[in-house]
């Protein structure tokens, strides 16, 4: 699989190849402070979120990850929702309250710990159960386990990838797109279009 | 942890923004701080205009079914008012290339999604802003095809529309070279037309080279796809030059250019400079009636307000949601029983690749390459049928979707994601029957406005099921053959079809042929809600020929 150099998105970001409009969304990411502090989870809560985002999106190559339950966190005190919503699934508050409730039940039942204190190793031994449907945890009689991984998942794979770290590691710089693209064939590359390094 | 009950009801937070960029909230805060939120234009605001002003007709929704009616019925020279639930923007200015900042354009109020598959609204299946859905909508413009309005007739399955392929084919001439779609001229899959498209096709991608290369292969005939996006400058009524798309592959998260066709830079801006009305953030909640049970007005709440417009006639054109779910509120039109019956889903069904060439998925318009050879496949068993598009994608839409279906998580997730600029993918756009399992419904459970949430069941049933089968295949031996690895199908649903259908008799239809009530003398419905069957065709292009066919036959009831 290629990897892409770092970089490229912030270099472009300076560049008059991305819009204003554009520049001001990416750049917000970017800058997004290291110290947020959640409005709707309490702060255990919290911290559970941000352990399941820590191994859903593991980040051993950065000094700062980035940061998936900020926005979570946010959307949720907003009551703001993607427009739909499985008919199987309770409101998204509630759906987040039992699903992260049955994470610990299910870490309790395995290694007698709450998830937050278990090896990165163990973390995903009960996130792995949680994707195939099989980790237990009373709350999961009141909500359908592969509904909520999907639901969750979903929700921290938008966060990551709309990110402009994440972007510059898949080799993605559609956001420059000021000039337009003339060469969009097969192997037709833009000079503002990285190559990948390495393998 | 707040409390869940009281939050949920939505009372704390009333209607909020759905935005959490900075830009984009400092642009709804600019808004809310003029109190006046006219469309900011060059020239001078318009005065308020006069509650108990009584206006010939007023349109509620400013999509592919409302836009054209409303600019066919102002250059009638009738006082005209488009309600619009969403905001007007400025594509030039508030539009970011960035999928999440554009998250805007879709209708996130919450619907309900039930049954065995259960469709996904949101981003997939809506829209809200002067235009509607065709803000984002990918702007494939095929036209239908004659089978596809007698299924009953060629299959003994689903209905047949109440009129023939004929009716509709001098609105699909006019669109087309109204709007300045792009396409192939000879259409291979119907060379007999009248008219060539006014512009040639637009360029293909990485994916529909490596899909034509793989069909050649195969046999099957493939063509340049028909979109209404501009391959050159275009003049257009109204607004004056259009300019050519640059390939930023973006047309599902919003055209910044007016290279694409959306209402608010064709339709809307025609209808305008012929003196029609659009106001924007004004969301309808009541159409009242009197005694003998004409519409007599509406009332809608706009910036905190509530207003009542009085009209002569009513032209419904809010989608296949938003319709009927007014016509329940409202009780309205409900005498023959359908109105939320015949949900129909166009089976979607996306077959995804990795392919050592770099195809850089975000550029050029995302479906390039068409081929209808599948229209009525020899060896099908299943009434109907589906043609194929190449499929390019935005990042954040296909790592979405790629998690929703592979339930990928961890290192292989971003392992997986790093071959991103060599995916590509072929969909299938297929016909779907009613079925009496599928509709929509208003729920108990209520949204932000205290107004019941939409549910929608969906289930697949064994047409559905067999022709998604036979696509699968297809599909996979297309990418097979063009050198495709780690090949996986994603099943899906796209458009919300059918929901007032049109038909000769009020027992089973909501509307007659010519898109009026049978219940209600003086109200018509105009968008994909009134489709009798869902087409194998992307419906677009024919909701708006259907708006410009009810506009006439309005007009000529009129005299």
């Amino acid at each position: 699989m290629p990897h892409y150099p770092e970089g490229t998105v912030r270099a472009l970001l300076a560049t008059d190849q991305v819009t204003p409009a554009t520049r001001a969304a990416l750049e917000a990411r970017l800058n997004a402070p290291a110290d947020y502090q959640p409005q709707f989870f309490d702060a255990d809560t919290y911290a559970l979120l941000q352990a399941v985002s820590a191994r859903v999106f593991p980040q051993p190559d950065r000094k700062t990850p980035i940061e998936l339950a900020p926005n979570v966190d946010k959307r949720l005190l907003a009551g703001t929702a993607d427009g739909w919503r499985y008919d199987a699934m309770p409101p998204d508050r509630e759906a987040y309250r039992l699903g992260l409730g049955g994470i610990n039940q299910a870490a309790q039942q395995a290694f007698n710990q709450a998830f937050v204190e278990l090896t990165p190793a163990q973390q995903d031994q009960i996130i792995g159960q949680l994707a195939a449907g099989e980790a237990p945890g009373e709350n999961w009689q009141q909500l359908p386990q592969h509904r909520f991984f999907e639901e969750m998942l979903a929700e921290l794979t938008e966060s990551y990838y709309a990110h402009p770290l994440a972007q510059e590691e898949i080799g993605y710089v559609g956001m420059a797109d000021v000039p337009g693209w003339q060469r969009i064939g097969l192997n037709e590359r833009e000079d503002r279009e990285p190559e990948p390094i390495g393998n | 942890m707040p409390d869940e009950e009281v939050l949920e009801e939505g009372v704390l937070n009333p209607v909020q923004p759905e935005i959490q960029d900075p830009l984009l909230q400092r642009i709804l805060a600019d808004n809310e701080a003029t109190p006046a939120t006219e469309p900011t234009g060059e020239e001078a605001p318009a005065p308020l205009p006069d509650p108990t002003d009584e206006v010939d007709c007023v349109v509620i929704g400013t999509g592919a079914g409302g836009a054209p009616l409303l600019a066919r019925l102002a250059m009638a020279g009738l006082k005209v008012v488009a309600l619009e639930a969403g905001p007007r923007r400025d594509p030039t200015k508030d539009y970011a290339t960035d999928e999440k900042a554009q998250n805007f354009l879709f209708w996130n109020d919450e619907r309900l999604s039930a049954g065995q598959n259960p469709v996904a609204f949101g981003k997939n299946n809506s829209g809200t802003g002067v235009g509607g859905s065709t803000l984002h909508y990918t702007a494939y413009t095929p036209r239908a095809h004659r089978g596809d309005l007698k299924l009953h007739t060629d299959f003994g399955q689903g209905v047949d529309w109440p009129f023939g392929i004929e009716e509709l084919e001098p609105y699909y001439e006019e669109i087309e070279h109204f709007l300045g779609i792009s396409g192939p001229t000879p259409y291979p899959w119907d060379p007999t037309r009248r008219k060539g498209y006014p512009l040639a096709p637009l360029p293909l991608n990485g994916a529909a080279q490596l899909m034509e290369r793989a069909c050649r292969q195969l046999g099957i005939q493939t063509s340049p796809a028909a979109n209404a996006a501009l391959s050159a400058r275009y003049y257009q009524e109204g607004i004056g030059w259009r300019e050519a798309c640059t390939n930023r592959g973006f047309c599902q998260a919003g055209c910044n250019r007016g290279a694409k066709a959306s209402m608010d830079v064709t339709f809307l801006p025609l209808a305008e400079s012929f003196g029609a009305e659009i106001r924007a953030d004004a969301y309808v909640t009541e159409i009242e009636r009197d005694a003998s049970g004409r519409v007599t007005g509406v009332v809608y709440e706009q910036h905190g307000r509530t207003v009542r417009q009085r009209c002569r006639h009513l032209f419904l054109c809010a989608g296949a949601v938003e319709t009927p779910r007014l016509l329940m509120l409202n009780e309205l039109a409900l005498n023959s029983g359908h109105v939320g019956k015949n949900f129909m889903a166009h089976p979607g069904m996306q077959v995804w690749g990795t392919f050592p060439e770099d195809i850089w998925p975000y550029k050029g318009i995302p479906g390039g390459l068409i081929s209808e050879d599948t229209h009525r496949p020899k060896d099908a068993d299943f009434a109907g049928g589906y043609l194929l598009q190449s499929i390019g994608v935005m990042p954040v839409t296909f790592a979405t979707q790629m998690v929703r279906q592979r339930k990928l998580w961890g290192q292989p997730l971003r392992d997986y994601m790093r071959n991103y600029n060599h995916i590509a993918g072929i969909n299938i756009l297929g016909d779907c029957l009613p079925h009496e399992a599928n509709f929509m419904e208003l729920s108990d459970e209520k949204d932000a406005r205290g107004l019941p949430k939409p549910r929608l069941h969906f289930t697949a049933q064994e047409n559905e099921q067999r022709m998604n089968r036979h696509a699968e295949k297809i599909m996979r031996q297309i990418w097979e053959a063009a050198g495709a690895t780690d090949i996986w199908a994603f099943e899906r649903y796209a458009h919300v079809i059918g929901t007032a259908r049109m038909g000769l008799s009020g027992d089973d239809a909501v509307v007659n042929p010519d898109g009026k009530a049978f219940d209600v003398p003086n109200l018509y419905i105009c968008d994909n809600s009134v489709f009798p069957s869902a087409l194998s065709v992307n419906p677009a292009l024919t909701i708006m020929a259907l708006s410009l066919r009810t506009a006439d036959k309005f007009l000529a009831n009129l005299q």
